[in-house]
């Protein structure tokens, strides 16, 4: 019996940036990257997994695992698909629409925040198992690669179904006048900056608003500044929007990076409905999930709003259980 | 510590707790009112001079290479030309940091870091063209021009020559106890030299104000970086080293700017050295314009990072953020043009040096 | 100067007058520093670091890692940008860990620069045969150093020179190498306390001779004393030059000697094909060849790597006995 195509996506970039300086992000590098590849595609293939489909990373990350394991006699089929390599975060989008034509019933990716945003930037509604090599990770789950292997596995072979072990999660969709959307899986910040410079969010100071989806006290980065505030779940059908400003009354005391806290003080903290949508002008610089990515020019209208319109998500934890009931290893 | 179970002031519509999946924007309409007409709020970051020095770095760099390339292809300029053409948001945003009591080792690739470090158009182009009146008197050429007066520790024709050098006036700032650094600068295929990883593990061993800068242009000379090492981010050896590693975007001024200022602030405090590699490229050739017409790499791969052109870039930034107008910048342009221009009149006008100068400065006479 | 002023006089060994020549430079120059591998906590393999740690501080005594190009690079840098490094090679064989950093860089910046960078370091290393520290470790490659314009080469062959040379070399503004002998380390001599310096590209007349000249570079002027001592017996009048420096080398002085002896013989511990014999040589020739009663001749080392087996390596290293030997074929005797 052959199985459904997993797909794979590793990002070379994922945590190389500046937070390794001024805050005290960890390195990832990438033969650590590869390791990580080559034990999640063990889980999965003694899950049953035969069919594989990667992207092709200008750093051979995914390859160069595939590689490893035929040279050890695995049988599986693994198709390469090629994708623009210009060393930004446009790899990615543009890889995850070329992935889709291969029809992955879940894809593996390897990164931070930022590369499962791109990632569902190409591809709206795909299923996804996002697992942690960046630094601001929210969305990935920390998850040991070969168990993480095993679920898409599971999947992949129809033992568990999708229905089953899947969740849809919230996200923020942004309308930027006159030029294309933009979406944020965890939280979208208005910042005073002019630039998108070195893309790390490192300056609370220049903090106008902050957007979330969830607000988690367990987490570093933006989510936190709301979680040790006003705690939202991922669960709840709702958003949470923060203004700062320096005679804010709220004060926060959080972990805006890895191992970097600083004060934040709000001047509102609302909770929007999905029907709400939030409509500024710039000049501004717009960071999503951790980076700044956007600059907005002066007089220019942005339109934030969460809803459950994110991507679907493996729950690594359901899917085992099931396997495990349904006897897939044994 | 704080009040994290005070309520938000969240009055407006509750949110509707029907599952909406996948809800098209199309329906949402803009309930709350936009926020009241900004009031001018002050953007963050450097100063507007800031900005115009970074952009007139640049813009020197790129006339000044531009002009080089043709002179050599002129015959004006003897030997071995290697052009910065492509780099410049490199060395314009690193050195925005630095003062002349700050050290910077360089490359073969040296022009662009000289000029950016202060260096006049007249003295290097002199220089280039072997003349007495040049940074080095005719002596060094295009790789080994220097300052000692801009704290420019020379071009280096010795790939991964510079890094021990700047290691060791880096060891001259700590052991004199100022507050300067020392920058420096290689390439993708100088990574790969003993000398830098030496030169990295003493820098990090004695917590050296040391920023190993590498340039990652995808080749080394005439070889993709694929083919000369098993790594693709020289970052990822910061580690090895015991140090910070930081890769930013090459071809983006303000990512180098701010990538760099973090590093050479923490080393001015005592922190130690950082790798910083920024993903960059050069449009030139290895050597010369046209270079030697070696089969090593495609048009395509050109024209597509020259997209992502620094100075082009940088200037549709400025213009929206209302820093220069695009008459300014075509002003800063033809300024640059015209010092370009004296300085090769100057350089052209200048005498060689007389055949006695030859054995100056073997030795310091002085000193014996 | 007066009687009472002058230093007081006593003996010591070479390895503690190299001790002294840092540790007075130390004292005066308020830039210096040495670097090198074990100089800090061990006091050098030799010894001739002892004590310095604790007079002079970590910023000041520092341990490196093994690492010669960053060792060598630490000392251009470091001299370029207003320090008066010495730098610590523990064995002469590793040049060729760093000969970029000192052929490419150390000796040509000043130069290339137009004269704007001054470099004042000095490079202490150990030379020399004689301990079956076999082929890597015991070789003399002054002649390598030489070649290159920019620096300075000296070779002390006693005590006394070594704690003059190395003040000598540290106060001059130009990169030097003080190439000492490990042969030698034991070898005791009345040395002043207190600086004085021994001056570089000087050679020293050793012995008043008039039937020949023996030109002797490092260790191998005591070889030629010794032989000269025999020779003696045999009648024959030796005049012995210990070079003391290689570049700049003392020409004159040879070339002097020669017009009184007519006759030359140059010695050193290096291989003879390429060794700075055959410059000099050459130079004698050029200067003085109508003075000549007998080409110039040379003992050196014969053209293979230095062997372990202490039968192999006696025979290698030139020594009072092949001199004698050479001197007789030079006299036609």
């Amino acid at each position: 019996m052959t199985a459904q195509t997993i797909g794979i996506v590793a990002n070379p970039a994922s945590g190389k940036d500046v937070r390794r300086l001024v805050a005290r992000a960890s390195v990832f590098d990438n033969r650590e990257k590869c390791a990580i590849i080559r034990r999640a595609l063990s889980g999965a293939i003694n899950a049953g997994a035969d069919q594989f489909a990667y992207l092709d990373d200008s750093h051979n990350i995914a390859g160069g695992a595939l590689e490893e394991l035929e040279e050890l006699g695995e049988e599986f089929d693994a198709i390469t698909v090629p994708c623009v390599q210009t060393s930004s975060v446009l790899d990615t989008i543009h890889g995850a629409r070329a992935l889709q034509e291969h029809d992955p019933i879940v894809t593996l990716i390897l990164g931070g925040d930022g590369t499962s945003r791109a990632f569902v930037k190409g591809w709206r509604d795909c299923v996804l198992l996002p697992l942690s090599t960046g630094t601001n990770n929210v969305f990935p789950r920390m998850s040991e690669a070969t168990v993480a292997g095993a679920a898409l596995g599971a999947v992949a072979t129809g033992a568990v179904t999708l229905e089953e072990a899947t969740i849809a999660v919230k996200m923020i969709d942004v309308e930027i006048e006159g030029e294309e959307p933009d979406i944020a899986l965890i939280d979208a910040v208005v910042t005073r900056d002019q630039f998108i410079g070195s893309r790390a969010l490192l300056d609370g100071d220049a903090i106008e608003r902050i957007f979330l989806t969830r607000a988690e006290p367990t987490a570093v980065g933006m989510t936190s500044v709301g979680g040790l505030i006003h705690p939202l779940p991922e669960e709840e059908d709702a958003g949470l929007h923060m203004t700062l400003g320096s005679r804010g009354k709220h004060r926060v005391h959080a972990p805006i990076a890895p191992g970097m806290y600083e004060t934040l003080r709000l001047k509102k903290i609302e909770v929007l409905g999905f029907d709400d949508v939030i409509e500024f002008e710039g000049p501004c610089v717009l960071a999503f999930d951790g980076e700044r990515e956007r600059e907005i020019q002066a007089g220019q209208m942005v339109r934030m709003r969460v809803g459950r319109s994110g991507p679907s998500v493996l729950d690594i934890h359901k899917t085992m259980h099931l396997a495990a009931c349904r006897k897939v290893f044994n | 510590m704080l009040a994290a179970k005070k309520k938000p002031a969240a009055k407006k519509t509750p949110a509707k707790k029907k599952a909406a999946p996948k809800a098209k924007k199309a329906a949402a309409k803009a309930k709350k009112a936009p926020a009241k007409k900004a009031p001018a709020r002050k953007a963050k970051g450097p100063s507007e001079k800031t900005l115009k020095e970074l952009h007139l770095k640049m813009v020197r760099i790129r006339r000044f290479e531009e002009s080089a390339g043709k002179m050599m292809e002129d015959g004006k300029i003897p030997g071995a030309l290697h052009l910065y053409v492509g780099q410049e948001a490199v060395a314009a945003g690193v050195m925005q940091h630095l003062s002349n009591q700050d050290w910077i080792t360089s490359t073969h690739r040296g022009h662009g870091h000289l000029v950016a470090k202060g260096g006049e158009f007249k003295p290097m182009f002199a220089e280039l063209f072997g003349r007495a009146t040049g940074y080095c008197k005719g002596k060094g050429g295009s790789m080994h021009i220097s300052s000692m007066d801009l704290g420019m520790l020379g071009a280096n024709g010795i790939v991964g020559g510079g890094p021990p050098i700047a290691m060791g006036a880096a060891f001259s700032n700590k052991f004199r106890r100022n507050k300067n650094v020392a920058v420096a600068f290689f390439g993708d295929g100088a990574s790969n030299e003993g000398s830098v990883h030496e030169a990295a593990n003493m820098a990090a061993l004695y917590k050296l104000p040391c920023i190993f800068v590498c340039e990652n242009n995808g080749y080394g000379e005439y070889t993709a970086q694929s083919r000369h090492q098993a790594i693709v981010d020289v970052a990822d050896r910061a580690a090895g080293y015991g140090m910070p590693g930081v890769i930013c975007d090459g071809m983006d001024v303000m990512a180098v700017y701010e990538a760099a200022g973090e590093a050479i602030e923490r080393a001015r405090k005592g922190g130690g050295p950082t790798l910083l590699e920024c993903k960059t490229y050069r449009y030139y050739d290895h050597v010369g314009v046209r270079g030697m017409g070696l089969n090593y790499r495609t048009d395509e791969e050109i024209e597509a990072w020259k997209k992502k052109d620094a100075i082009e870039g940088f200037e549709k930034r400025l213009k929206q953020l209302g820093v220069m107008t695009e008459k300014q910048i075509k002003t800063v342009h033809a300024a640059v043009e015209k010092d370009v221009d004296e300085a090769i009149e100057f350089a052209n006008e200048s005498p060689y040096p007389e055949a006695d100068t030859l054995l100056d400065n073997v030795y310091n006479e002085k000193g014996a | 100067m007066s009687e009472a002023q002058k230093p007081a006089v006593r003996e010591l060994p070479y390895v503690m007058a190299i001790n002294e020549g840092i540790r007075e430079v130390l004292r005066e120059q308020e830039d210096a520093f040495i670097a090198g591998e074990d100089v800090a906590i061990a006091g050098s393999v030799y010894g001739y670091c002892a004590g310095l740690l604790d007079e002079f501080g970590e910023d000041r005594v520092v341990d490196t890692p093994i690492s010669e190009k960053g060792i060598m690079g630490l000392g251009v840098g470091a001299s370029a940008t207003g320090c008066r490094p010495i730098i610590d090679l523990m064995f002469m064989d590793f040049i060729g860990e760093c000969m970029d950093e000192i052929a490419n860089q150390m000796a040509k910046m000043r130069f290339m620069f137009g004269g704007k960078a001054t470099l004042p370091v000095t490079v202490l290393t150990m030379g020399g045969a004689g301990g079956s520290l076999a082929a890597q470790h015991s070789q003399s490659l002054e002649a390598w150093l030489a070649h290159l314009p920019g620096m300075k080469v000296c070779m002390p062959s006693d005590a006394y020179d070594a704690k003059g040379m190395i003040i000598s070399a540290c106060r001059d503004d130009n990169p030097v190498f003080v190439v000492l002998n490990k042969a030698s380390l034991a070898m005791t001599m009345e040395v002043p306390e207190g600086p004085y310096e021994v001056p570089l590209g000087e050679a020293c007349v050793r012995r008043q001779g008039s039937n020949l000249t023996i030109v002797a570079f490092g260790r191998m002027v005591h070889e030629a004393m010794a032989a000269a001592d025999q020779l003696k017996d045999l009648g024959i009048d030796a005049e012995v030059i210990d070079a003391r420096s290689v570049q700049p080398f003392d020409t004159e002085t040879v070339v002097k000697s020669i017009k009184k002896t007519h006759r030359a013989l140059v010695i050193h511990e290096a291989v003879k094909f390429g060794g700075i014999g055959g410059e000099i040589t050459a130079q004698i020739q050029e200067e003085a060849f109508d003075y000549l009663d007998a080409p110039v001749m040379r003992v050196a080392a014969p053209f293979s790597p230095v062997p372990f087996s202490p039968a192999l390596e006696q025979v290698y290293i030139p020594n009072a006995d092949s001199i004698i030997a050479k001197v007789k074929e030079t006299l036609e005797l």
